[in-house]
């Protein structure tokens, strides 16, 4: 596998956070908010967490690798799809809809 | 300066200087050599590129400059993730965050190190004159 471009499979993600915080450059930020869940028979909502916003700042991502490796949900990986070159560094900066693995979109 | 002609298209070529700060450089001189590029002696009248390849040092910023400064008109890459942001040393007080705060870049090429096709998609997009 080319190490390229690292996806994000969106529904697969908990906003756990667990990328964000082992990433060694610090590229990825994550921004999401909980909803109650109320299920029947159950004695109080459950929380769940609702993404928001998931970025990769390919300015600094070293493609090493760690947030694949650490997200125990495989909401993150390996992508063929590009080999990132602009004339603006703005455009590094990649979101949900860009982030999407190839063949999705 | 070395001039380099595309392996697939010999009409484009680019002259090539490139600015070593650091490991950064290894993998530009590992992408000249991938094949994707041949070694030309004279013809072409494809731009020059200044390669940013490797951490700039404030200490280092005013040579950098001087090496820009020094080839009027060549287009500037940033190459690697140091030279576009400061890379993994983004936090480190003598980092320079980006080549972008002192000069023009023409292209930045993602990567720690950058992949040699992405050194080669570069090229060709700064040699064609085409807007990214």
């Amino acid at each position: 596998m080319k190490h390229s471009f690292i996806a994000l499979i969106e529904d697969k993600c908990t906003s756990c956070m667990l990328c964000v915080r082992e990433c060694p450059a610090w590229c990825i930020h994550l921004d999401s908010h909980t909803v109650d869940v109320t299920e029947e028979g159950a004695r109080r909502p459950r929380k769940v967490n609702v993404l928001d916003s998931f970025e990769i700042d390919y300015s600094l991502c070293m493609y090493c690798g760690v947030c694949i490796d650490v997200c125990p949900f495989d909401a993150l990986a390996w992508d063929e799809h590009r080999a990132l070159v602009t004339n603006n560094r703005e455009d590094m900066l990649l979101g949900i809809e860009e982030l999407g693995p190839s063949g999705s979109s | 300066m070395t001039r380099y002609a595309l392996t697939s298209d010999s009409s484009v070529s680019v002259e090539v200087v490139s600015a070593s700060l650091a490991c950064c450089t290894l993998e530009l001189q590992a992408a000249l050599n991938s094949g994707a590029l041949t070694r030309v002696s004279e013809g072409g009248t494809g731009p020059s590129v200044i390669v940013i390849a490797g951490t700039v040092t404030d200490a280092l910023v005013p040579s950098v400059l001087e090496l820009i400064h020094s080839y009027p008109g060549a287009k500037v890459m940033s190459f690697g993730a140091c030279a576009t942001s400061g890379g993994p040393y983004w936090d480190s007080p003598p980092v320079s965050k980006g080549i972008d705060q002192f000069v023009e870049v023409t292209a930045y090429v993602a990567g720690c190190p950058p992949r040699p096709d992405a050194f080669i998609q570069a090229i060709q997009e700064i040699s064609s004159d085409r807007v990214f």
